[in-house]
């Protein structure tokens, strides 16, 4: 196979790149904690991805993280991920070679070797995945992603609402077993199948996706979306160490790196939680409602959400402050640190801040994809500026 | 109750402190140094409370105990057990083995990765077995683990809802490994999430002789003291659970000086919102109190460098407290500890004419002990030509890094950059610099500020809970938790709670996805007082 025996740095040199940058534990723990901050409650738990990346570079090989601009238009590229319900990732972490697998078996379906990692949303888990599986394939990690957050279905990326689809897509378990999902432009059939055999498998599934070509990647992702994470978390880890207000520090990031205003809305202590366990079942995501009691000054009010692996709307005492896909955070106010829909717990306290989504994500073909008609809300989709500006 | 009679101890690493109380009213105190056997320890500072107090043993209703056994064995890395580990989750799982990420040290403390198994088993998220549990792997690791384990920690993937790989598992081993090896199950200590899961059951399993000891001590110093109340061990959150479950859950206690402490200091301070440092013989907890009660850590707890998922006041613990031994190269101090020479400051200390020189002769030096404490039997210094004879520049260095490293801790904890008022309890808080602390308002040490910890065992509140498997098909969620609430209450009240006080602490559903209709077990769990 072509594939084996690539370097990073070998590839980078063949294409002439000279934006690239190194990540080493650090940068990674700081890109990880950001995107578990854009992943809206989601995204799975971050010490497992962090884990597996820090064992890929304990083994001595090398993650670089290139600039979009200088990836050549025809070489293949892919996302290898995980999909399922993030509580059971938490209780099953990967077994080895599993992305190494499934990456494997897509390129000798394509006939092309995978020459670039693209992590495919914003998420504890799936951020760091694609790092870890650069590292041990040998290719850098091109410095965008298909969401700037995270969903929970295969086809709501900025991806498909640009006209690129998910299809072929490998999923794999760790027993070995290895399903092909060819659909070719239906995506929500490909996620139905997806996670049919994540179900299947026992809950999550390793995937290798969205086989997209060097220009597709520049013409659809959005962009510099790893660099934004890591502003985000840079900010956060900093905020910490000088007793800064992590949120404080949050929101400036998110202006100075994506020129947006985000909004902090509600602090509370969750007073409720009900998860709907038979869904769980026959749907494979975390779902379910959540409310929160409100603290300090926002002591009498109450905030509720749903959720279905991610965050999906936020109601302060009956009126809909933010919808999808814009991004809804739970945040310990202290440390900044995200409370995710599939860890949270009665008692916990936190600060609830609102992000307004990428611009990619807010076309008329994304708002009908997943905008809150998608996830069945009788509302019309009005950005979170708005409802709170 | 008002007017019946408490006895409490909090068995630091240096001392044991104990005291007889009648309501809000501290009737005696005393301090003795914590005994190799624990035991003799107790029993002097009981003596002592009773001597004092002149109190009858029959008329006393509740011992309650606060310990630092377990904390002080993780991060001294001493006295551990040698643990077996299992991990039931092949060939899932196996990217991140068990002990990843824990610190070098403690990991060869518990005999290493040499004792890990990932067996082939485990279950899915419905009850199907990942594969079938590899039962002859387990025999044949047992085989070769005889001898040389003391403990054994099993987890399972998915064991909080399906509990059969972890059972099975456990008769294997008890059968080969005998009933003198302790069998700590994941399914017991915490819920989902196995990494933190797995590194709770392994912290368990190693320090499950050390609580044993501790019990088997107090049981027998009690009952030859004539004291026929209950036994109680303050747990995590501040309640009481009892001494005969506390000893195979002694990672229950992992908190348990420090939050019998963080309520015996805003009980004796009034202090409701600031730091509490409570300074020991051997370590040093850092706690930050909001309206009253210790910040809970808000996701993963670390334990002796180990990410967790027990629920626990959110602690930093340092090896620093009286008896740390000053490591330095001439004049120049090269490191505070982390060893302690703990109740054998006495014997090994500069201030007792030993060959060490600890943080207690540091404050000896400088002439900090002024204030003469009744409750300290021995003098603080039998030699003082030995101290005097220190180099100056040696106790400055050493004076400041106390004084460095206290900070240091207090700035870790706080999450705030305005000063805040400190309290500084335990009998350590004589001897470390309490003057100029930087980020500290002011720093209090409050009337019996030596035995806080003791004071607050004995308003430790009772922790009870209940569980009931629901179908939420036939029965409404919220009558369930209600009906699930009521028996956790009746519960809290037959272990000496008072009914009205009994209020709920948290709520955990826990899905049996596997089972037809939308079952579920629903496990509340509550705390009310003992006394009005």
């Amino acid at each position: 196979m072509k594939g084996q025996g690539m370097s990073a740095r070998k590839i980078l040199e063949e294409w002439g790149a000279k934006k690239f940058q190194v990540i080493n534990k650090r940068a990674i723990s700081e890109i990880t904690l950001g995107a578990s901050i854009l992943a809206t409650g989601g995204g799975g738990d971050p010490e497992i991805g962090l884990l597996w990346t820090y064992k890929v570079l304990d083994e001595g090989k090398e993650i670089l993280m290139v600039d979009p601009m200088e990836v050549p238009d025809e070489i293949q590229t892919a996302s290898p991920a995980c999909l399922g319900a993030a509580l059971v990732l938490t209780e099953k972490p990967p077994g080895d070679g599993v992305l190494n697998l499934a990456i494997r078996r897509l390129e000798r379906y394509l006939e092309r070797p995978i020459q670039a990692t693209i992590p495919i949303e914003c998420g504890g888990v799936n951020s760091p995945v694609a790092y870890a599986a650069a590292g041990e394939l040998g290719v850098p990690v091109i410095d965008v992603d298909g969401m700037n957050r995270a969903f929970p279905e295969l086809q709501m990326t900025s991806w498909v609402t640009h006209g690129v689809h998910s299809s072929p897509t490998v999923s794999v378990d760790n027993r070995g077993n290895i399903t092909v999902i060819d659909t070719g432009e239906d995506d929500v059939l490909a996620e139905t199948l997806a996670r049919r055999a994540a179900m299947a498998y026992g809950g999550i599934s390793w995937i290798a996706t969205y086989p997209l070509t060097g220009r597709q990647v520049k013409e659809t992702s959005i962009l510099y979306s790893q660099s934004i994470a890591w502003a985000v978390g840079h900010a956060v880890m900093r905020a910490r160490q000088e007793h800064l207000d992590p949120i404080e520090e949050l929101l400036k990031s998110l202006k100075k790196e994506r020129d947006v205003e985000g909004f902090r809305v509600f602090r509370g202590k969750i007073v409720d939680i009900n998860r709907e366990f038979g869904s769980e079942t026959s749907k494979g995501f975390t779902l379910g409602q959540v409310a929160l009691e409100g603290i300090d000054e926002y002591k009498g009010q109450t905030a509720s959400l749903d959720f279905q692996n991610e965050w999906l709307n936020l109601r302060v005492d009956g009126e809909v402050l933010c919808l999808p896909p814009d991004l809804i955070a739970i945040l310990d106010s202290e440390t900044g640190e995200p409370i995710r829909t599939d860890i949270m717990k009665y008692g916990y306290r936190g600060t609830i801040v609102l992000i307004p989504a990428h611009e990619r994500m807010r076309t008329p073909k994304g708002i009908e994809m997943f905008g809150p008609r998608h996830f069945g809300y009788d509302l019309d989709y009005v950005p979170v500026e708005r409802l709170n500006g | 109750m008002t007017g019946e009679l408490r006895v409490g101890f909090d068995v630091g690493g240096t001392f044991t402190d104990g005291v007889l109380m009648r309501g809000r009213e501290v009737l005696a105190k005393a301090k003795s140094l914590t005994t190799q056997d624990v035991t003799a320890g107790i029993v002097e500072a009981l003596d002592a409370v009773l001597a004092e107090s002149e109190a009858n043993p029959a008329e006393i209703s509740m011992v309650s105990l606060g310990t630092t056994h377990t904390t002080n064995a993780l991060i001294e890395r001493r006295n551990l057990n040698k643990v077996g580990i299992f991990r039931l989750g092949a060939p899932a799982t196996t990217a991140i083995p068990p002990l990843t990420g824990w610190p070098e040290d403690l990991k060869q403390a518990i005999s290493g990765t040499e004792l890990v198994h990932v067996i082939r088993g485990g279950s899915e998220y419905d009850g199907r077995d990942i594969v079938p549990l590899d039962k002859q792997a387990i025999a044949k690791a047992c085989r070769e683990m005889k001898g040389k384990v003391d403990s054994v920690a099993i987890t399972g993937v998915f064991s909080p809802i399906t509990t059969d790989h972890e059972e099975q598992a456990a008769v294997l081993v008890r059968e080969i490994l005998g009933d003198d090896v302790h069998v700590t199950l994941s399914h017991r200590i915490a819920t989902i999430s196995l990494l933190e899961r797995e590194n709770s059951a392994i912290l368990n399993a190693s320090v499950i002789t050390v609580m044993q000891r501790a019990v088997s001590s107090l049981k027998t110093a009690v009952r030859e003291r004539g004291i026929t109340a209950p036994l109680f061990i303050v747990q995590n959150d501040g309640s009481v659970m009892s001494a005969d479950y506390a000893m195979d859950y002694p990672i229950f206690t992992v908190a348990s000086g420090p939050a019998a402490s963080v309520r015996g200091s805003v009980y004796l301070s009034g202090i409701e919102d600031g730091v509490v440092v409570d300074i020991g013989g051997t370590s040093t907890d850092v706690a930050y109190i909001v309206k009253g009660f210790p910040r809970e850590s808000s996701i993963t707890v670390t334990i002796g460098g180990v990410k967790t998922n027990i629920r626990c006041p959110d602690l930093l613990s340092i090896a620093l407290g009286g008896g740390t031994i000053v490591k330095h190269e001439g004049e120049e101090v090269s490191a505070l500890g982390p060893e302690s020479v703990g109740y054998n400051l006495v014997r090994l200390g500069k201030s007792f004419g030993g060959p060490l020189l600890t943080v207690h002769d540091t404050a000896v030096a400088l002439g900090k002990l002024d204030r003469k404490l009744e409750v300290f039997k021995t003098d603080f210094v039998t030699h003082p030509e030995k101290v005097n004879a220190l180099p100056k520049r040696l106790i400055a260095n050493a004076w400041s890094a106390v004084k460095v490293t206290i900070e240091e801790a207090i700035d870790k904890m706080k999450t705030t950059a305005e000063p805040v008022p400190a309290i500084f309890i335990g009998g350590g808080a004589l001897v470390v610099p309490k003057e100029g602390i930087s980020g500290v308002s002011e720093v209090l040490c409050p009337n019996h500020f030596e035995v806080g910890g003791a004071v607050g065992t004995t308003i430790a509140e009772i922790g009870a809970y209940a569980e009931g498997v629901v179908d939420l098909e036939k029965e409404d969620r919220d009558n369930a938790i209600a009906r699930v609430t009521e028996q956790a209450k009746d519960n809290a009240k037959t272990a000496g709670a008072i009914r009205e006080t009994v209020e709920v602490i948290d709520v955990e559903e826990i899905p049996f996805t596997y089972m037809p209709g939308k079952r579920e077990k629903i496990r509340v769990r509550v705390k009310g007082q003992v006394l009005e």
